[in-house]
Parts: structure tokens; sequence; C-alpha cells
């Protein structure tokens, strides 16, 4: 830029504005404010494409098999923050054979390659090594936040690593992971210089941890907000963390029994002094709870006369978890019925999100709560047996479903189960626009089943069904749909190997896996077409047949 | 006449400074001094390079900027860079502002790219972004009107965008509104402690001056320090002398494994007993809301 005088060439032709610099469109695409309109943006013309992914920050990777790590890094190359999904969602129910797969040190040192300028890491069902966390610590210079969600193959080693290793650590948060104990103390390597932390999340450690290690953790850690502990910190000493820390908003406890001692809640109820508390026992209704509750996670010994106080007391409750404490309980002591979730669903405007395990269900109870609640975004019931019909009238949860999923517009995620036809799947398919993932267990009668949810369903992403009468004809009949999705996982379903590999050949751009029994490994090729297979899963991606397979599972 | 009543006849708003630009068409406009220095780009080249001050020295300004724009980001400069507007004045002058159509907005958002006038490149990208956000790629593709030019591969990309947990921006709130409650309540103590100690020290000065003493206010004061910290001490030592029955029966559970945390959230804490055992816990190189700098930037997006 200098002085000078007019110029003396004549004026040039501005060039047309759909081709203005990246620059322009990087920046307005961080104005963007749902997460899915970046890749709308990407996906409109080959120069929005390349500027979105050269300014794309958060990267998510639904399934790790999808793309290959190098591809990835190299096509988003500015990520700041990566979370990474393995193993099929049932794999929380056992369902996966061990060793399927998952790894994360691919994606690890693909990372460490590519993104040196990495600051957050989420694995989510995936195998984590000791050698990954070390991998990650001595990588990335500003790292800040690590999550692991349900994985497994680490122990108190990689954690001590991530300890010593990340200076500017904020979260650490550790979710229903398998952490092997190996007796070190990895909290009191946090170096006394470290004062970073914002979330502490170990509630899924089963070791001990040094409770004055933690206290002086706690204590110089003055931004600390989030703090979940486990079973090993004894629940007295809660109070004086609390004291320590008192900026603290978010407090998880380890799990603790219903055999508790009245003194101990009073003093906690103390500590917290007015603010209330929201405490998962049987004995609810004797403690102040939190109007501001949002989050909500209890056992089913709340029963529904707990619920009825939880109704009562928490008009802001957003989700509601409510598990089984004995699955196995076939004689159903514990009072928790149909009832408690109409009262919920009722007094809890902002109600949005739920999972209730229960053992009886009526298609009156769920048509009064799809009337309640048309708000609901995620709706998991879980009625424990199979089969199990309206318990007043007999009949079939289908209208009960149906209304459902007519009433809640913007419905995301939906759980079905008791005793449903082929007729609550046409509601679902037709019905269900916005449904993104969809777990089917033990329900419908035919081949039209799967074929209503897979010729409907416009927004469906993961599918996921097992132990019910599909077979191949649906599966065959909408195989564009699958390139659409994410992934289908059907097990104990009525699918031949020939089914399989008709599909293989037809959808060169997804992976077709076929898992059987590990008793039996022989290669596939050998077997014949008419073949029942065991478990199939199938997903779209972009890198190939994957190698990493153990020996029950062969790709078709 | 002298010459200086010549100059106190000319009126003020002749001796004003103008500057001079050139577009990349070569055409060259005039523009108040204090509008065009509004524009980082351009008051740099006055600054530092002297230039703009005649028609022969004009500045010259980035290729995208065309007279158009030009002229679009002067009248921005021109409400702005007046001092005395309040937000909301300018918060509707910014809507009225940007209502243009998008072959106009997206040749602004470029010339105030290079120009980098960050206010109006917010504005104007912010402005796309409300235009782009919940469309499928076909509907921005009619808008902008784009070139359908991508492979079968590239439109299926499997890899997504993820934003922050929603539940995040909850926490900050309440984590915003607790360290504020908390450090109110230390300073009202502070202020307490002081007014304390300026009781004290008023009534010594006076008796000492009575007596005929020295002043001993120092002293005084110090020991003030001391008996308050005491007091602090003794506030914790007393919590810690209930502790209360141990729960020998926490460890055991019978729990399935997905609910393997309770979780407790809770609000600002309104006791007073908990503060005498806090010890001033904020440092200073925070701000008066008590927020660092990436924490208000988080609850400021949100």
């Amino acid at each position: 830029m200098g002085r000078g005088g007019s110029r003396a060439a004549p004026a040039a032709a501005m060039p047309p504005w759909h081709a203005l610099p990246d620059e322009v469109w990087e920046h307005a695409f961080s104005f963007l404010p749902a997460a899915s309109d970046r890749g709308a943006a990407a996906g409109a013309c080959r120069s929005w494409l390349r500027a979105e992914r050269r300014s794309r920050r958060r990267l998510s990777v639904a399934n790790c098999y999808a793309a290959s790590p190098q591809d990835a890094v190299e096509r988003f190359p500015a990520v700041r923050a990566a979370e990474v999904k393995g193993k099929p969602h049932f794999a929380d129910f056992g369902l996966v054979p061990p060793a399927w797969g998952a790894a994360a040190a691919p994606w690890v040192a693909a990372a460490a390659d590519g993104w040196p300028l990495l600051e957050e890491l989420s694995f989510k069902r995936m195998v984590v090594t000791d050698e990954c966390l070390e991998m990650i610590a001595a990588s990335f210079r500003n790292f800040q936040v690590l999550r692991l969600v349900s994985c497994e193959g680490f122990s108190t080693a990689g954690l001590a690593a991530i300890a010593a290793g990340c200076r500017n650590l904020r979260e650490l948060d550790l979710q229903e992971n398998e952490i092997e104990d190996c007796s070190i103390h990895w909290l009191s390597l946090f170096p006394e210089s470290f004062t970073s932390l914002v979330t502490l999340n170990f509630s899924c450690l089963e070791g001990d941890v040094n409770i004055n290690v933690l206290e002086r953790l706690v204590t110089r850690c003055r931004n600390l907000k989030t703090l979940k502990l486990n079973n090993s910190i004894p629940l007295d000493k809660l109070a004086s963390l609390l004291h320590k820390a008192p900026q603290i908003v978010e407090l998880g406890t380890g799990r603790f029994s219903a055999d508790y001692h009245p003194n101990l809640f009073e003093k906690l109820e103390a500590a917290f002094a007015g603010d209330g508390l929201a405490v998962s026992v049987s004995h609810l209704h004797k403690f102040h709870l939190n109007i501001e509750t949002v989050n909500f996670q209890v056992m089913d010994l709340i029963e529904d006369h707990g619920l009825a106080v939880v109704a009562s007391s928490c008009n802001k409750l957003q989700e509601l978890r409510v598990f089984p404490s004995d699955p196995f309980d076939a004689a159903g002591q514990v009072s928790l019925t149909e009832r408690g979730l109409v009262d919920v669903s009722a007094s809890c405007p902002m109600l949005e999100s739920v999972l209730y395990f229960c053992r009886r269900m009526t298609n009156e109870a769920l048509i009064a709560i799809a009337k309640n609640r048309p708000n609901f975004t995620c709706f998991r019931l879980c009625i424990i047996e199979p089969h199990t019909p309206d318990y007043i009238t007999h009949q079939p949860l289908d209208a009960g479903f149906s209304a459902i999923v007519e009433s809640c517009k913007g419905l995301t995620r939906l759980s079905v189960s008791g005793l449903l036809t082929d007729h609550v799947f046409k509601s679902i398919g037709a019905h269900a626009d916005r449904l993104e993932m969809l777990s089917i267990a033990f329900a419908g009668n035919s081949d039209l089943g799967l074929h209503y949810i897979l010729s409907g369903c416009k927004s469906l992403k993961k599918l996921e069904i097992r132990d019910c009468p599909f077979g191949d004809k649906p599966l065959l009949a909408n195989a564009a749909k699958l390139e659409t999705m994410r992934s289908l996982w059907m097990s104990s379903c009525s699918l031949t190997l020939g089914a399989c590999r008709q599909l293989a050949r037809k959808m060169p751009r997804l992976s077709v896996e076929v898992m059987n029994d590990p008793e039996r490994a022989c290669p596939l090729d050998s077997l014949a077409d008419e073949t029942l297979i065991d478990k199939l899963y199938v997903y779209r991606t972009i890198a190939g047949p994957r190698s990493d397979t153990p020996a029950c599972v062969q790709i078709v | 006449m002298s010459g200086s009543d010549l100059l106190a006849v000319i009126k003020p708003e002749a001796l004003k400074a103008y500057i001079w630009l050139e577009c990349s068409d070569g055409s060259i406009q005039q523009v108040e001094e204090e509008v065009a220095m509004f524009c980082p780009m351009i008051c740099r080249e006055i600054m530092k390079n002297g230039a703009g001050s005649s028609k022969s020295h004009a500045i010259v300004l980035p290729e995208r900027v065309n007279p158009a724009s030009l002229s679009l980001v002067l009248d921005y400069c021109r409400f702005h860079q007046v001092p005395g507007r309040s937000n909301k004045e300018r918060k509707l002058f910014d809507e009225k502002f940007v209502r243009m159509d998008y072959d106009k907005l997206c040749k602004l958002a470029s010339a105030a790219l290079s120009l980098q006038l960050r206010p109006l490149v917010d504005l104007t990208c912010g402005s796309l972004a409300r235009i782009i956000g919940g469309k499928s790629p076909e509907e921005v593709r009619d808008i902008f009107h784009l070139p359908d030019d991508l492979t079968e591969e590239e439109k299926l990309e499997p890899l997504e965008n993820f934003n922050d947990d929603p539940t995040i921006r909850l926490l900050n709130r309440l984590y915003a509104k607790k360290r504020k409650e908390l450090q109110e309540r230390q300073r009202l103590k502070d202020v307490q402690v002081q007014e304390e100690q300026k009781d004290e020290r008023s009534l010594d000065e006076i008796l000492c001056f009575i007596n005929g003493n020295g002043g001993s206010g120092g002293e005084k004061a110090a020991k003030n320090k001391k008996r308050n910290k005491k007091r602090k001490d003794n506030a914790k030592n007393s919590a810690k002398a209930n502790p209360g029955p141990v729960n020998k029966e926490g460890a055991s559970c019978g729990v399935p494994n997905k609910a393997d945390s309770d979780n407790i959230s809770r609000l600002p804490c309104q006791s007073q007993k908990l503060q005498d055992d806090i010890e001033f816990p904020f440092e200073d190189c925070y701000s008066d809301d008590g927020l660092d700098p990436a924490m208000r930037e988080e609850l400021d997006r949100s």
C-alpha cells in the first residue's frame, strides 16, 4: 500500500460475488448457530467446502471407522476439539464381541501429528491404552479437556501421565469407564503449581483416592465448579470439601446405599445451607429438593411417591433417568410404575429427556404423557420384561408409542419396549420426522415392521434392533437408505448371509460386518447363503474395510 | 484587518480535515478525517505513511473495496464514530444497516474485511450466517447462486461438527452467579473489618491524645488484624470439631453399572455460617465480576 496517484490501468472487473475470499465465508461460518449448519454449508459448493473445512474447530467422528484418522486430520487442519466414538451402543449390553475393535491409538497418533494445538479430546466406547494417555500428555502443549466415556484399556498409570503432563488441564471427565487400579496415586501427580482444574469427575474409579491430596487439589483450584467423586470419599468428608471450595456448583457423590445415617444428611444439608440438595435415595421426601435441579438420575427405589415429590418441587427439570436397582427381580418389590412418569411429565414443563426403566405400562399412561409433554426430544422407555402388554387392557402398546411420536414433533431419540406389533412401526415411520436414533428390542411381527422404519423416518441416523422377526427383504429393499444413515445394528433377527453378501455388493460405500459365535469362527466364504447370521453391523464409510477385526467378525 | 482577525472570521467547519481515498476502480473521493480514522487500516496509513492528505496522495484502498461498498463503510463509520451514542441506538442502527440484498452484503463483508474494520465484519458476517443457518445445501445454493460443483463423494461427508454441551452454559451461569455472591460477601466483610478498625483506632488516638502519648494506631491495626484472623480460624476449627458420625455403611451398595454417581446440583449459597470459613479465594488477575477472560467470553457467547 503506498502513496500514488490514480491508476493508469482501466478499472479491474470485480470478481463474481460468490467467489469471495475464503476468509469472508470462514468468518460467517463461525457465527452459525446449530451444529449441523456447518455441514450443510460445506455441502453447498466447492469453495464453501474448502472454506468450511479449513476453519472448522470442532470435529465429531460419530463412528471411528467412517473415515481414517489421517483423512480427518488432513481435511480439517484447524481442529481444536475432537470427539471420537467407537463401538455400537449395544456394546453396553454385552452384545458386541470382546476385542471387536475401536482402538483409540490410531486417532491419538494422527492427532499428535496433525493437530499439535489440539485442546480437547473425547472418546466414547473405545479402547484407550495407557500409551494413548501418555502420548496425549506429551503431544499437545495446550491440552485442556479429556473426556472418556464407557472406555476401557487403561489404568491409573495412564491417569498419572495426564496429571503430571497436562499443565493447562481444565477438565478430566471419566464416565463409566473400566479403569484398572495400579495403586498409583495419580491424583498426587498434579503438581503443586497446578491450579487450572474446572471439572474433575472420577466417579467410576474403583480404587481409593487420598482425601488429603484431594483436599489440597480442590483448595488450590479456585475455578473448580464440578466435582464428582467416587466411593472412596466418605460422605462426612463432603462437607469439609465444600468448605474448601464454596464455588462448586455441581457435586456428585459415589454410589451409596439406602442405609444411610440420618445425621449425615442433615450435615450435608447444612453444608449446602439453603441451596437444597437432590439426593438419590429412597427416603427422598424427607429432603428439601433443589428447585434448580436440571438433570436427575436415580434408582427406581425412589418409587412413584418419590417421583411425585420430584414432580412438585423441580419445575426446571429437563432430564430424568430412573434405573432399575435389581433388573432380575421378577417379583417387582419396588413400587415404581407408570404413575411416576405421568406425574413428572405433567408437572415439569421443561422436561425433554427421559430414560425410564419400569415393569408395567399402559397405553392410557403413554397417551397422557404424550399430551403433557409434546416437547420431548428423547424418550426411552424400557419395560424390563420383553413382550409386556398394557397391564390393564392386555393390548400391545402400539397406541401409546404412536401417541408419543405423533405428539412429540421434535423427538430425536426413541427406545420402545413392551408388546408391540408392526402397527407401531407404521406410526413411527410416518410421524417421527426428526427421529435420529431408534432402539427396538423384542418387537414387531413381520418384515413389514422394518420396512416401515427404513422407508420412513426421514432423519434416521442410527438404528439398533435385537430379537425381532425382521428378515432379508426389507433390508435389501431399502439398501439406499442405509447410505444416508450412520449405522444399523441387527442381532438375533432373521437375516441370512446371502442377503448380507447382496447388500455388500450393491452398496460399495457401506461396510457390512457379520459377527457370529466366537466358538464357531469359520471363514465366511465356506458358508452357504442360507446360513442365518447372528449379528449384523452396517455403517457407511469412506475409509474402506477395516483391518483390525477379530476372528469372529468378518467383513462381507 | 490583521491576520488574526481574518482567522477569527473563518468558521470552524472550514478547518475540518479531509482525507482522500482511492478505490480499486481508480475513482477518488474525499471524506472527513474523523470518519475515515474509524477504519484501522486507513488510520494506520495516515499515521504511519502520512498518506491521504491530498488528491494526488490519496490512500489506495484494497482491491475488494469498490465505491458502493466504500460508501456503505463510510456511512457505518460516520454513525459509530460519534462518541455519545447509547448501545441501544447503535444496535438499532446496525439492524437497519444490514438490511440489503445478498450481493451488496457479501461485497460489504469483503470490503470490511480488507479494511480490517472488525465490528462491521462481525455485523455483516453474522448477518450472512443468519441467512445460511437452518437451510439445506440446495436452499443455500439457490439463495447465493452457488455452482453445484461437488462430487458425490464429497457430498457424502461422514465427519460432523459439534457444538459445546448446552448444560455447560447453565453451569457457567450458576458458577458466575456464585462467584459474584462470594466476592460480594467477602467485600462486605472487608469493609466491616475496616470500619471496625477505623473506629477503634480513632478511639485509641483520642485516648492517646488525651493521655499525651504518640500515635499508636499502627500497632492497634495490626492487633485487630490478628484478632480477625483468629476469629476466622476459630470458625474453621469449630466446623472441624464436629465431624459427625462416620457413615460406615457408605461403601456397600447394590447398584448396577448405569448410575454410578448421584448428582447434586445447587444454587448459590445463602448461608452466613459458610462464609466465615472462606479465605479470600480470588486472584487479582480477574476483573470486577470475578470472571477470568475465557469464562467471560463463554458467558458472553451464551
